[in-house]
């Protein structure tokens, strides 16, 4: 192999450790093979820099990359689409390196580092990613740097260092561009993968579903409210509402029954009749706020009772049980503006069907639970008042919030009601609705989280997937849908203070997760979890979220209209104003000072916090002759350093290493917050540097 | 072709106006273009994938992040520019060359405004590039070589400076007039008689030069050899003694005469000159030489054979 360039050794470290690094948030979750190879790749390229090892010919190249696309193909099923495309890149971009031996190569890969580094903002966006980002795409331009700077003298770190000083230079520029460069609508609709299945609400709830949850400290999501925060114990975030039961699990009612009762709607839909009847009835109390949901991979929404949509967002529609839902699935974060009226519940009406739908039972099973509802209706004088004795009974007898139930078998709700009486809300929920209906009430399960905590430092609430929960709404006239939460008759403190409390008092905890949480309990920490969680949310609201709707609210608010043309100038302004200053600055500043002069500055500025300031015209000399008769306890370091400085400024031999050793030396000690150090052999302040500088 | 023509002249005019001829000049504002390279347009073309991207994936991120970099461009001009515009350029000296090969000549950086410049690249019409640096307070200097098309003195055209530093998306460059000159001798042209006057033996004086330039060799060192004649830097690299040599001068003297050159023009009387000129110095004769306007004494040596070889040159030159 005959080289012709070879990388200069300043730029090497930077090209390959910014390509490593920029392909690592891939190779994190990339296949195995990428995992494993690319880091040989570099390897080999490492040692072929160092002469150990010879750069492959082009058919070992062609093989190679062969190899890579097929196990694309192998991993994804597709060498198309973003994961599999940026898997291929990443791949490619390792084996460019076995080819960097002409200087146009070393240049490309700079280019395609860029490239590879930005995909990684297609499988994460958090705050510590970007900042990864940026450092990477330092060492890269360090890289580029190296790469163009003459042979011979370049080092390396002072290349990181004009590196960071122009992309310093660039922040300002980025930042109005980003906030004012127009968003266009997407050119062609692009859908991300499936995410992977992740933590949170299923579609259906079977006993122990919940339970699994919260195992889980992730967030679910987070909530800024506008006016009015609710009490903890009515923070019911209504995802689900599952009304079909079949002895053991309950989940939603299937389409036919649901396309019959005109269940959903979204904006630009006509209003079905409930939907102005709910409209109608929005009074009283009132929360508004914005959620921000964490991907769930799936369509619903999370919102307090009864939520109304501000319709921005025209894959938000609103449903007939009074939730959220979102037109396909949400797998990326989602951000949606909800009003919650509360008492609007009571305007809606109950179909044929829904009632039909919300009281039907399987066939048999269960007979000792059906036994009991008939006998306590019975006593009841109505259907409230059977409602609270259902409820008066959990919470009077034996029955146990744990989040260890014992197994059930088959005749599910009467071993949990007669024998076991261990469970956690999703038993209760469960147990509950079934005798609502074996009573002849419409009653059905629904599935959300209850409660959530406020941060104090963005005024805004969190929501984790162990705050998720199961409870029970039942139609009674006239009230309408009302929640029962039959978790409160057996634990109140879950719905008053959280699970963790709950827990707690039963002497349980969450496993390994409810270690963490009460280390987190701890003042410190748990500011610091507030902090980061901050952030996260800041991070999330100010940057990820802005949007089209946010600028144009921007362009109103600063430059007084949308138009085009007004944009365009309001737009060229600014960059005016940034540009202008930052092109005076590097073109125009004057260099800053020698050497010489530094080390002079460093000791005025010391001398002028000791209040010794220079007079217009005193020269060096005479400063620290002055400042040598004010301040008497540093009169020797100042003698001394005066004379190193002259000797560096003046001598003969000014400017060799010796004499500048000797005045950094001297600035060194004067400054030295240990006064009396040269003082320490009194009268030869001079010997006593060079003894030093002997040790 | 006609307008191909008018408009390069046009534009040399142009430049004249904006970059008049002078033997030092600062690289300023007038002086310095800037356009990106093909390697910038490459990046680029990748920014502007990125922001595609990010409006398609609606990823801010993505989007910051093309933005970041086009930002990082724009920094790139005002570096680019920077480093070139600032620095001070001077013709220094300049080696003679025979018409139809190559001459060089000198130039001299200063980095007069504080600043360094790095990676700067010269290069005169015709001839081969090279590259300097030059840190604040520093000047260097760089030989660079010119064709020399003619016979006489050479204006080289335009000297081309350029640099990509330091992330090659932008190329700078400039093109000054540094009012420099080389000089082309005539191109030898061999054979003829000899256009000599004089007396080889009447006027002839020996003379013995040593320790003159007109080194001949070495031999092995021969015990009484004077310590001046010992080649030193040949023993320290290898530890044995030689004794430099030194040619005689031939007896005697000439002159080569443009007056006896009948029958020809004036170019070929000065290619003939300009081969007797060598063939004398290789025949280690002391000549004189007689032309319009000029008359060099006899003498031998480098020296004395580019007076005469310039002489030759400026023949007819004002």
């Amino acid at each position: 192999m005959t080289r012709v360039y070879q990388v200069p050794h300043q730029a090497f470290g930077w090209l390959v450790g910014g390509t490593l690094l920029a392909s690592l948030p891939h190779l994190w979750s990339g296949p195995v093979w990428l995992q494993l190879s690319l880091p040989l790749l570099l390897g080999w390229r490492v040692l072929a820099h160092r002469g150990r090892l010879s750069l492959p010919g082009r058919n070992v190249r062609v093989l190679l990359l062969l190899g890579a696309v097929l196990g694309t193909f192998y991993s994804h099923g597709t060498i198309l689409g973003p994961e599999a495309g940026t898997c291929l890149l990443v791949a490619a971009f390792g084996l460019k390196m076995l080819e960097t031996f002409r200087f146009r190569d070393a240049r490309v890969v700079v280019v395609l580092g860029y490239f590879v580094l930005a995909t990684a903002f297609l499988f994460g966006q958090g705050p510590l990613l970007s900042l990864y980002v940026i450092a990477v795409m330092m060492m890269l331009t360090a890289a580029l740097i190296g790469l163009h700077h003459p042979r011979g003298v370049g080092n390396a770190w002072r290349h990181l260092r004009l590196a960071a000083v122009m992309m310093f230079q660039a922040l300002p520029l980025m930042v109005v561009l980003f906030v004012l460069v127009p968003r266009i609508e997407p050119l062609w609709s692009l859908q991300m993968d499936e995410p992977d299945a992740r933590t949170g609400m299923s579609d259906s709830v079977s006993p122990g579903d919940i339970g699994r949850l919260s195992e889980s400290d992730e967030v679910a999501f987070r909530v800024s409210f506008e006016q009015g925060v609710p009490e903890y114990r009515e923070r019911y975030w209504r995802g689900l509402v599952l009304s079909r039961f079949d002895g053991r699990t309950w989940s939603r009612a299937d389409n036919a029954a649901v396309d019959a009762i005109d269940y959903d709607w979204f904006p630009r839909e006509p209003e079905p009749p409930w939907l102005h009847r709910l409209r109608e009835a929005r009074q009283g109390e009132e929360y508004s706020y914005q959620v921000i949901l964490e991907r769930t991979g799936r369509p619903w929404l999370f919102a307090l009772s009864v939520p109304f949509t501000d319709g921005e967002n025209r894959n938000i529609g609103m449903t007939r049980d009074m939730r959220l839902t979102h037109q396909g699935d949400v797998n990326q974060r989602l951000a949606y503006n909800v009003r919650s009226y509360p008492r609007a519940a009571r305007a809606m009406d109950l179909d044929e069907r829904e009632r039909e739908l919300n009281l039907r039972l399987p066939g048999d099973g269960n007979p000792q639970a059906r036994e009991r509802a008939r006998a306590l209706r019975a006593q009841a004088e109505s259907d409230h008042a059977f409602a609270e004795a259902v409820l008066r009974w959990f919470n009077e007898e034996e029955f146990h919030y744990t989040l260890s139930p014992s197994r059930l078998g088959d005749e599910h709700i009467d071993e949990f009601l007669f024998s076991t009486r261990r469970g956690f809300c999703e038993h209760y929920a469960s147990a509950y609705a079934f005798l609502m209906r074996a009573a002849g009430i419409p009653a059905r399960l629904v599935g959300g989280y209850q409660g959530g905590e406020m941060n104090p430092l963005g005024n805004y609430m969190r929501i984790h997937q162990y705050d998720a929960h199961a409870w029970v709404e039942i139609w009674l006239e006239p009230a309408g849908w009302v929640r029962v939460d039959p978790t409160a008759a057996v634990a109140p403190e879950r719905i008053e203070f959280g699970l963790e409390r709950a827990l707690d008092e039963r002497g349980e905890g969450r496993g390994a997760a409810g270690v963490f949480s009460r280390w987190r309990e701890n003042p410190v920490l748990r500011g610091l979890g507030d902090f980061t969680d901050y952030v996260q949310f800041a991070w999330q609201n100010w940057i990820l979220a802005y949007d089209r709707r946010d600028q144009l609210a921007l362009f109103e608010q600063w430059f007084g209209g949308t138009s085009p043309w007004r944009v365009a100038v309001a737009l060229g302004i600014m960059l005016g104003i940034i540009v202008l200053p930052l092109a005076l600055w590097i073109l125009v500043r004057r260099p800053r000072y020698g050497p010489l002069q530094r080390e002079y500055h460093r000791v005025v500025r010391w001398l002028a916090r000791r209040g010794v300031r220079p007079r217009s015209g005193e020269t060096p000399r005479a400063l620290i002759g002055r400042a040598a008769v004010e301040l008497p306890a540093s009169a020797e370091p100042l003698r001394a350093w005066g004379s190193a400085f002259e000797s560096v400024a003046y001598g003969a031999d000014g400017g060799n290493e010796q004499a500048w050793r000797e005045l950094r030396r001297a600035g060194r000690a004067l400054r030295s917050p240990i006064p009396g150090r040269s003082r320490s052999r009194p009268g030869d302040g001079e010997q006593a540097h060079s003894a030093d500088s002997e040790r | 072709m006609a307008i191909r023509e008018r408009a390069r002249q046009l534009y040399a005019r142009w430049l004249n106006r904006r970059l008049p001829p002078a033997r030092s000049q600062q690289l300023n504002q007038r002086s310095v273009f800037i356009f990106p390279s093909s390697y910038g347009f490459l990046y680029l073309l990748i920014v502007v994938s990125l922001f595609i991207g990010g409006i398609n994936y609606e990823n801010n991120l993505i989007m910051a992040l093309a933005f970041l970099l086009v930002s990082l461009f724009v920094v790139a001009i005002l570096h680019t520019f920077r480093n070139l515009s600032g620095v001070e350029i001077r013709a220094g000296g300049y080696e003679s060359g025979f018409a139809g090969d190559r001459g060089s000549l000198e130039v001299v950086l200063t980095a007069a405004d504080g600043h360094p410049h790095r990676a700067l690249e010269f290069r005169w019409p015709g001839g081969q590039g090279g590259e300097l640096s030059v840190e604040p307070g520093e000047e260097k200097s760089l030989w660079l070589t010119v064709p020399l098309s003619r016979r006489g003195r050479i204006h080289p055209g335009r000297l081309l400076v350029r640099s990509t530093w330091p992330l090659g998306w932008l190329r700078a460059w400039s093109l000054v007039d540094l009012d420099h000159r080389c000089l082309a001798w005539p191109r030898p042209l061999p054979g003829g008689d000899c256009p000599s006057g004089g007396g080889d033996e009447t006027e002839g004086r020996r003379i013995r030069v040593q320790g003159s330039d007109d080194f001949q060799g070495l031999r092995g060192y021969v015990s009484g050899d004077s310590p001046r004649l010992v080649d030193w830097k040949a023993y320290a690299r290898s530890g044995d003694l030689y004794t430099k040599l030194f040619a005689d001068p031939a007896e005697g003297w000439l002159w080569l005469e443009w007056e006896r050159m009948t029958g020809q023009d004036a170019e070929t009387r000065l290619a003939r000159l300009s081969w007797w000129v060598l063939e004398m110095e290789r025949r280690r004769r002391r000549y004189g030489l007689r032309i319009p306007g000029t008359e060099l004494a006899p003498s031998l040596g480098v020296d004395h054979r580019r007076e005469a070889l310039d002489s030759l040159a400026l023949y007819g030159e004002s």
